[in-house]
């Protein structure tokens, strides 16, 4: 007869390779979640072992530009890391005196900036132009599906990764979520492009920039994710390229 | 030859410290790896360059919270990368069941590719690498839950065998890669 013990090492074999599911796998992870030492133990040894299944196929080098990429994000801080240090008592002067003299140059620039209130819509609206004269750019129209029937949108879209959505019809998403955007090419990941924002009429739009990509677009989709996710798609569709 | 923990582990720790230079010099240590594997997952490059560059954004914003306790550098990174790459596959699936018409003799296709993927990465294996020592048998499922993203129960229907063969093929795989490890590491 197995022991107990012997039942969670085969099921953490599984659960390391990333197969388990259904029952068993909420038991698993609910045993590991009660503190048990040696199954946690086995399943790191097990991962360590399973690095031998990568480690056999043929290498294949990433292109320079993504570490560029990666670098200008940091960069620009864009990616913050999640424990960020105490400031120091001198890096809070820093602060202090940087948003008196931020206080007195945005008085100077108050009034240049309400000349200039338009100019970002009049900057979005001469990109959207630009995409219509350029006869690659493709019009979608967007169904609401789900838990937005009447939702409706357009999305213009040019493979060269210049994109701009319209929605109208879609309620303001609930807080703590947001409206994602993503396009999807045949057989590979949706690809996050965006979070899209409404108004109390329901319309919004969102103006897309992205790197060019070796498939072409076939599929646009708006789902509706808890705030911050970004990686793939995990709430509801809610407008969608294709009727359902 | 798997990278040499102890610097990797040191440059995790000056990552945590926010070092660039130290952040430069585990991307070149570890991206191949992690690109290799989001290609073998993925398929395409450009999925496979956003998975590396979400990956490493990930390792920058958590290195603090790495333990050497909790696994090797190269285990830590490679498992980050498999979630994100099995989250965005099933998302294809689950996106491919909703709303591609699946009477398109081409898209249902490339709905199937694992399988056939699973058969095209043979040729790509290195024959004195840990997979071409394993039998057919086991070394397909391994392939179809590690490269595809497949549960023990979608590996079973896919196959047309019954859950308990498949389980037993997987932890006779996973117990003969232990062999070679432990043959390679003596």
């Amino acid at each position: 007869m197995r022991s107990e013990h012997e039942r969670w090492r085969e099921q953490g074999e599984i659960y390391a390779l990333g197969a388990l599911d259904g029952q068993e796998l909420k038991e698993f992870e609910a045993h590991l979640t009660s503190g048990c030492a040696i199954c946690e133990a086995y399943v790191r040894e097990m991962r360590e072992t399973l690095l031998l299944l990568h480690r056999s196929i043929t290498p294949t080098t990433p292109s320079p530009s993504v570490k560029t990429r990666l670098f200008n994000d940091i960069a620009s801080e864009k990616v913050v890391p999640l424990a960020a240090k105490p400031r120091s008592t001198w890096r809070r002067w820093q602060v202090i005196t940087g948003t008196l003299a931020a206080g007195l140059v945005g008085a100077v620039l108050a009034g240049t900036l309400i000349t200039k209130r338009y100019e970002p819509r009049h900057t979005v609206y001469t990109s959207v132009i630009n995409l219509l004269r350029d006869p690659a750019t493709r019009d979608f129209p967007l169904y609401g599906t789900g838990p937005t029937p009447k939702a409706v949108g357009r999305f213009l879209w040019n493979e060269s990764g210049e994109g701009h959505i319209f929605v109208s019809n879609l309620p303001a998403a609930p807080e703590g979520k947001m409206y994602a955007v993503w396009t999807i090419a045949q057989a590979s990941a949706p690809r996050y492009v965006g979070t899209i924002q409404t108004d109390r009429t329901g319309q919004g739009g969102l103006h897309i920039n992205m790197p060019r990509t070796d498939q072409p677009v076939e599929t646009f989709a708006v789902t509706l994710e808890p705030v911050g996710t970004t990686a793939a798609p995990t709430g509801p569709m809610v407008l969608v390229s294709k009727p359902a | 030859m798997p990278p040499d923990p102890t610097i990797a582990l040191h440059l995790i720790q000056q990552v945590a410290k926010q070092d660039r230079d130290a952040f430069s010099q585990l991307y070149d240590r570890f991206s191949t790896l992690v690109f290799t594997l989001a290609m073998r997952m993925l398929k395409a490059r450009s999925d496979a360059e956003d998975l590396l560059q979400e990956v490493f954004v990930q390792v920058w914003r958590q290195a603090e919270n790495y333990s050497a306790e909790r696994g090797s550098p190269e285990a830590w990174i490679i498992n980050i990368a498999r979630s994100r790459a099995i989250d965005k596959i099933r998302s294809i699936r689950r996106m491919q069941k909703s709303f591609v018409l699946t009477d398109d003799p081409a898209r249902a296709e490339s709905a199937d590719n694992v399988e056939s993927s699973a058969a095209e990465s043979e040729a790509r294996i290195a024959m004195n690498s840990a997979l071409a020592n394993l039998p057919e048998t086991q070394r397909r499922v391994l392939e179809l839950a590690y490269f595809g993203g497949l549960t023990q129960t979608e590996i079973a229907e896919r196959l047309a065998e019954p859950l308990g063969t498949i389980k037993t093929r997987m932890r006779s795989g996973i117990q003969r890669l232990r062999e070679m490890l432990g043959t390679q590491a003596a």
